[in-house]
């Protein structure tokens, strides 16, 4: 049997600038983002100072944890990044779980990942430049001796591209094995109960046991790559930008 | 159209949607959750730290009244106290004079009886005199049956109660 796995499906192009191609990618990225802003919006709404709700007291625990992830992180002078970290985490982690429901997760697409790791990446060189003036981020390379510049500039590089490598590896890695899993399970249960004159077409196999392996593929990893990137990030931009 | 793109690939556009649904999401997350929580936990702790303060506040004024009314409490026995022993002092004072008084009272009235005794005395003592001198005079003149002169007969009289002396 034939088992493929593609990038992302085309869903169609935007006829500008030569053709601009929307992919699944981008489209459940948008899903993605309803579902925070319902969130959001249902959290956010109704505060009040005393008695808070069940629904607000999800709210302030959420925000308590991760103003106080930010501030430990990054610094009390950094707290604004609050909503970017925060906005980047539930992306990244809701993407990478929309797997889950038949969604081609977003963050399976290195081009998500590269997005992320590329803002961080700015921003670290946006916070170098600010801090130490242009003269003094270019004789950063150059530190602690000359001949190590080149390292440093490779090494400069390799952060975002490991941010953004790690991230998509460990999602597009599920991505595959899942597919590889549906494929043998589904080659098993043909071969095993084939015979079966009507039985024998459904693939029993495939029920349940795959959701045992998405719980660490999936589910594990989904939480694991969301903190890891938002920490990263923060921790970079917080060494960039040192009270 | 069934195109995909490959597994592995750089595709610009699509980072430049990561980037700007990134933006987008950092707008929504601030406005519809960061925002209002942030406000609101502001205000609890506003509310926490002024109701801090009127607490202490009535603390303090609870003290401070407590101290007051202590104060006027220990003020007040010491005044009923005062009161009570000037009250006491007063009453034996007036208690004192009341006596004196009526000592002094009865003194003069015992010293009023005893002058009014004397008094009597004298006049009862000249009255018999001259009641005995009349009689002895009319008993002499009936005896002697002669007027004598009533002045020599006072005279007489006089030696005679003057020789008896003054036991009558």
């Amino acid at each position: 049997m034939n088992v493929s796995v593609t990038g992302p499906r085309i869903i169609f192009n935007i006829p500008i600038l030569g053709g601009i191609p929307v992919t699944e990618t981008i489209v459940n990225g948008w899903i993605v983002m309803a579902i925070i802003t319902l969130v959001c919006f249902i959290l956010g709404r109704n505060l009040s100072v005393r008695n808070p709700s069940k629904r607000q007291i999800v709210a302030e625990k959420l925000y308590a944890m991760l103003s106080s992830l930010v501030s430990d992180t990054m610094g009390k002078h950094n707290m604004f990044f609050l909503p970017y970290i925060g906005a980047l985490f539930s992306y990244s982690i809701l993407s990478s779980l929309s797997g889950l429901v038949g969604l081609r997760a977003p963050t399976g697409d290195l081009n998500t990942t590269i997005g992320f790791a590329l803002v961080a990446f700015f921003l670290i060189q946006f916070y170098n430049i600010k801090n130490k003036g242009v003269l003094g981020w270019l004789k950063g390379f150059t530190e602690p001796v000359v001949f190590l510049t080149p390292l440093n500039i490779i090494s400069e590089i390799a952060n975002p591209i490991s941010m953004a490598f790690r991230h998509f590896g460990n999602i597009a890695s599920g991505i595959v094995i899942t597919t590889l899993i549906y494929g043998a399970l589904s080659a098993l249960s043909k071969t095993l109960l084939g015979w079966i004159p009507i039985l024998g077409s459904i693939p029993f196999f495939q029920a349940g046991i795959p959701a045992f392996l998405s719980i660490y593929f999936d589910v594990f990893t989904s939480f694991l790559q969301a903190y890891i990137i938002s920490m990263l990030t923060m921790v970079y931009v917080g060494s960039a930008n040192e009270a | 159209m069934q195109k995909f793109q490959e597994f592995v690939t750089i595709a610009p556009w699509t980072i430049i949607f990561t980037w700007i649904n990134l933006i987008i999401l950092v707008l929504i997350m601030k406005k519809l959750l960061f925002k209002p929580v942030a406000k609101m936990l502001e205000q609890r702790e506003e509310e926490v730290s002024s109701m801090y303060q009127k607490a202490e506040e009535a603390q303090k004024s609870a003290q401070s009244l407590e101290t007051e009314y202590t104060q006027k409490l220990t003020g007040a026995k010491e005044e009923a106290a005062r009161i009570m022993k000037e009250a006491t002092r007063e009453a034996a004072l007036r208690g004192e004079e009341i006596v004196a008084e009526a000592q002094q009272k009865a003194s003069s009235l015992i010293t009023k009886a005893q002058k009014e005794i004397e008094r009597e005395k004298n006049a009862a003592v000249s009255e018999i005199k001259s009641d005995i001198a009349s009689i002895a005079v009319s008993v002499a003149e009936k005896v002697i049956e002669k007027d004598i002169n009533e002045s020599d007969y006072e005279r007489l009289v006089e030696e005679f109660i003057n020789s008896r002396g003054d036991n009558a």
